[in-house]
């Protein structure tokens, strides 16, 4: 097992190197850097510019160096952490984000639990009734929730809730609590925001969750040991859980892999028509805006957020069964 | 047995049906029988007979889309004397019905790979029927199932009671099934197709543990089964089903010797045995309606194609052939060693022009890889493959380009599954067209007539052309394969495992058909299979794989009369014979299976100072033996 562990761990290397490469040269892609932009922002608003002040800062942030030591500066710096600095904002990358991470990380967190209690018992219901009235009309609900799009949702839903429970429109604190450090107060404003985005992104992820769910549960179904278990006097439910289910939940848990980098480039959409103050909106600004190492980093980041989740995966699935953990592969 | 003993179970008029897109079919129609405290009752019948379907409304485990519509079910549980259940009444939640599932009328299934999860343990799956229907501390479950593992067979139970289903081999894998089914010591099992899955050996060995299985503990089987050589072994009375109705009923003595029914007599005709003389036919229940005027027609372009071409001496020489398959060692976490495992080693033979050779053997043996290397599907590790074109030997394994191509017109392939060899996305048509596009043959009208003379040719309606595989039976699906593999005007014909799919019925049907076509078309073929009666059949020569060699090789008649290797000699009494005088000896059974190699003898064991050999013994008679062996010791 520790062996297999430090294997994984180091094929992860050659991965995220070849990503940091493929990242720079993205960011380094379109015409220009950041300081031709910012330089022509500022002219077209009427202002001047002092030549000096440019150079003096290219040199500064680098942007005179060849790519190649631009690329191991911004690397090395990924290595220690230190993700450069925002020119947008005039703050470390890490500041910028650190602020937003943890807002992230709650929507998420509680997007991917609203997801999963709502979905399993009704993917589980409906393919165990399949084809019944339940199922349809589950069925039929969940393609609703697939088929409305987020934003519209987002703002039906903000406008009801300031209009029944007075939640101040967008955000995820109310305006008062902006800028406060944590305390119970802002704790409970955060709740009040927090289910209109968990209900508005859950809904999509639900109905999608539901459908395959039910579609991994109804191919497990038909096997023969599911007969071979009701045979021997398993309670149906029981049964249900103990072998179809634990069988479905494979697909599941090679999901988690794809589910890390979506906690924090989630719901871009949604967060910008709420004004949510999570990662997805400052990813999005930091592309438009040439804010290359923001905008690098918020991709590196979400590719080791990736391979992490596929270590995770892989991990769990082999704990979990054992054909994967037992058996070798057999090549022709 | 007192006379006025009561059944054990009584099945009164049962009617079942199914609720299908469109309306309801009804799968059993008035099913009556009983079955006596310890004896075996045998369920007889095709696929589609509805003997599935009983077994499973005693146990009231239908699919869903299944009823109950009349009729009644009574168990008389001889360990609650005088209480009688009507299990058809029962409502599908009711307490009884969980207490009887497993505990008083267990069941064993057919696939004994599929049956059991791949994600439990087999002592967790075993021991769960003992704890959902008694008290024991886990101590005790774990001890019950270890010595009732030991009961059926499992060489080492504690190790067995950790392992995965996927780690066992299928007949240790249906040993669990069964050790399931008895661990609750129930009144009576319902063995569903047991041993179907199963090769001949193995089968003849689970077969000998059930019956004593049944004696020790006195329990009841109703054996369902569509090989009536399995019930001729097994059962003490049998129940003959046709499309859900009985058709026969009576003491297997009775059935055997004096079948009444049509159907039944139909069905012990078209079983083929080892009995039968050169040239006798099967009679098939439907004969297929021959075209004579196409076959000619079609055996007049055969001889065409061929004009010209001389063959003298073997059309299809193979030499040495290897085959290594690289398997990745050791578990997911484990170092990642390859090994080679050989799939077909040094085997040797050669087919005459127009003779069938078959090749027989238990799965894993290797005759599917050499069908395959024949066909230059997969390469070979070492040896070659030549094939006689008239002018002489070319070999097979060097061809490539336009060379290859005309190979493969010359060799021709009919697959097992007649359900995934034809592509469901196709008609029959296009199915039968693309050879002759493939090969650029002919103009659209000329493919068209050659399609329907086809179809005309397996028997089948040319104006069911235009349907989907999917609309036809599984014998006019593999004559669909057939017609498919002749529509190139082959020499050779590889058959692999052509009616090992199909219903006895329609295997007889099929396997005229190949009969008739391989003689009056002069094509020289190949017959895979592991069905012993059946390779008795078709074949002129047979030769016996056993673990990647080829361990014996010789006529038809000399085979089965003075059969000289272990193997060979374990494969044949291990078939179990549609005939009372000709029981399987349990006691004896199969000591030299696949799996025991060791206990071959000598002879047939490479030594320190002898390779193994093939050694004629006979004119024609090859048996692959230890170098230094005494020819005596052979023929003993």
């Amino acid at each position: 097992m520790l062996s297999y562990l430090i294997k994984r761990a180091f094929y992860m290397v050659p991965t995220l190197v070849l990503t940091s490469i493929l990242v720079f040269i993205l960011i380094e892609l379109p015409p220009g850097d950041y300081l031709e932009s910012y330089v022509a922002e500022l002219l077209s608003a009427g202002e001047t510019v002092d030549p000096k002040e440019i150079i003096y800062l290219r040199e500064e942030y680098g942007f005179d160096l060849p790519v190649w030591e631009r690329y191991f500066k911004w690397a090395s710096g990924l290595l220690v952490g230190d993700f450069g600095y925002s020119f947008e904002y005039q703050l470390p990358v890490n500041d910028v984000i650190g602020d937003r991470l943890l807002f992230t990380i709650i929507v998420t967190f509680f997007t991917i639990i609203f997801t999963w209690i709502i979905a399993f018992p009704i993917g589980i219901y409906s393919a165990t009734h399949q084809y019944s009235w339940g199922d349809y009309g589950l069925t039929f609900f969940g393609l609703l929730g697939l088929a409305t799009p987020n934003f519209l949702l987002a703002l039906i839903m903000m406008y009801l809730a300031n209009r029944w429970f007075g939640t101040s429109i967008g955000g995820l604190v109310d305006p008062e609590f902006v800028d406060q450090p944590f305390g119970w107060a802002k704790f409970v404003s955060v709740l009040e925001h927090l289910w209109i985005p968990v209900i508005v992104i859950g809904t999509s992820g639900t109905a999608a969750m539901v459908r395959r769910v039910r579609a991994n549960l109804l191919d497990e179904l038909r096997k023969p040991y599911v007969t071979t278990a009701r045979a021997k006097g398993v309670p149906e439910f029981r049964g249900l859980m103990k072998y179809p289910f634990r069988m479905s939940l494979n697909f599941f848990i090679a999901d988690i892999g794809g589910m890390l980098p979506q906690i924090i480039s989630g719901a871009e959409i949604v967060a910008i028509v709420m004004s949510l103050e999570t990662t997805g909106p400052l990813l999005i600004q930091a592309l438009q805006s040439q804010d290359m190492y923001l905008a690098g980093s918020f991709l590196m980041m979400l590719s080791f957020l990736t391979v992490i989740g596929v270590l995770i995966s892989d991990i769990a699935l082999a704990i979990l069964d054992p054909r994967i953990r037992l058996q070798g592969g057999v090549s022709r | 047995m007192k006379a006025d003993q009561p059944p054990l179970l009584e099945v009164k008029d049962l009617n079942i049906s199914f609720d299908v897109q469109g309306g309801r079919v009804e799968a059993v129609k008035g099913a009556n029988f009983s079955v006596k405290p310890g004896k075996v009752l045998a369920l007889v019948g095709e696929s589609g007979s509805g003997k599935s379907v009983i077994a499973q409304s005693i146990l009231r485990i239908l699919p869903r889309n299944g009823n109950i519509d009349s009729g009644s079910i009574l168990f008389n549980d001889p360990g609650k004397a005088g209480e009688t259940v009507d299990i058809a009444k029962l409502k599908a939640n009711d307490p009884l019905l969980y207490d009887l599932r497993g505990g008083r009328i267990s069941m064993v299934f057919q696939e004994p790979m599929t049956a059991l999860s791949p994600l439990h343990t087999i002592g967790n799956q075993v021991e769960e029927a003992l704890t959902l229907h008694h008290n024991k501390t886990r101590k005790e479950a774990i001890a019950d199932t270890e010595e009732i593992l030991q009961l059926v067979g499992f060489p080492d139970p504690g190790r067995g009671y950790e392992m995965y289903s996927f780690e066992l081999s299928g007949g240790l894998r249906q040993r669990a099934v069964i050790a399931m089914a008895l661990i609750c010591n129930p009144a009576m099992v319902i063995a569903d197709e047991p041993t179907t899955a199963l090769d001949v050996t193995v089968q003849a060995q689970i077969l000998g543990l059930m019956k004593s299985l049944q004696e020790k503990f006195n329990t009841a089987i109703l054996l369902i089964t569509h090989d009536l050589g399995v019930v001729a072994n097994m059962a003490d009375e049998v129940v003959v089903i046709y499309h859900g109705k009985i058709m026969e009923a009576g003491t297997v003595e009775d059935i055997y010797n004096n079948p009444q029914h049509p159907y039944l007599k139909a069905l012990m005709n078209a079983v083929p045995h080892f009995e039968m003389k050169p040239g006798e036919r099967l009679v098939s229940l439907r004969e297929i309606g021959k075209d004579n005027k196409v076959i000619q027609n079609l055996a007049h372009r055969f001889k065409a194609s061929t004009a010209g071409k001389k063959i003298t001496g073997p059309h299809l020489k193979v030499d040495n052939l290897r085959k290594e398959f690289t398997i990745r060692k050791g578990s997911w976490f484990g170092s990642g060693e390859d090994s080679a495992i050989v799939a077909v080693d040094d085997v040797s033979f050669d087919i005459k022009k127009g003779e069938c050779l078959g090749l027989v053997g238990e799965s894993g043996s290797g005759k599917t890889t050499v069908s395959k290397l024949i066909m230059r599907a997969i390469s070979a590790t070492n040896g070659s493959v030549t094939i006689n074109d008239g002018s002489g030997m070319t070999d097979v394994l060097a061809l490539s380009g336009d060379e290859l191509m005309n190979f493969r017109r010359r060799v021709q392939m009919i697959f097992q599954d007649p359900y995934s060899s034809l592509n469901p996305r196709m008609t029959v048509q296009n199915i039968l067209r693309e050879p002759f596009v493939i090969h650029e043959i002919g103009d659209p009208d000329q493919q068209q007539d050659d399609v329907v003379d086809l179809m005309r040719l397996v028997g089948l309606d040319p104006r069911f052309l235009n349907r989907y595989p999917h609309s036809f039976s599984g014998g006019q699906r593999q004559r669909i394969g057939i017609a498919r593999a002749l529509a190139l005007h082959p020499e050779i014909l590889i058959c692999d495992e052509p009616v090992s799919a199909l219903d006895v019925s329609v295997q007889a049907q099929v396997l005229n058909l190949l009969n008739d076509l391989r003689t009056e078309l002069n094509l020289t073929s190949m017959f895979i299979s592991h069905n012993l009666a059946v390779v008795n059949y078709v074949a002129e020569r047979i030769a016996v794989m056993c673990q990647g060699k080829l361990v014996e090789l010789a006529p038809r008649e000399q085979l089965f009369e003075k059969p000289h290797h272990p193997y060979t000699k374990a494969l044949l009494s291990s078939v179990p014979y549609p005939d009372l005088d000709r029981l399987l000896d349990f006691e004896n059974i199969a000591t030299a299976s696949a799996d025991s190699i060791g206990e071959w003898g000598g002879a047939f064991l490479p030594s320190n100072n002898g390779n193994l050999v093939r050694l004629e013994v006979e004119k024609g008679h090859f048996v692959l033996a230890n170098e230094n062996s005494d020819m005596r010791e052979l023929r003993a």
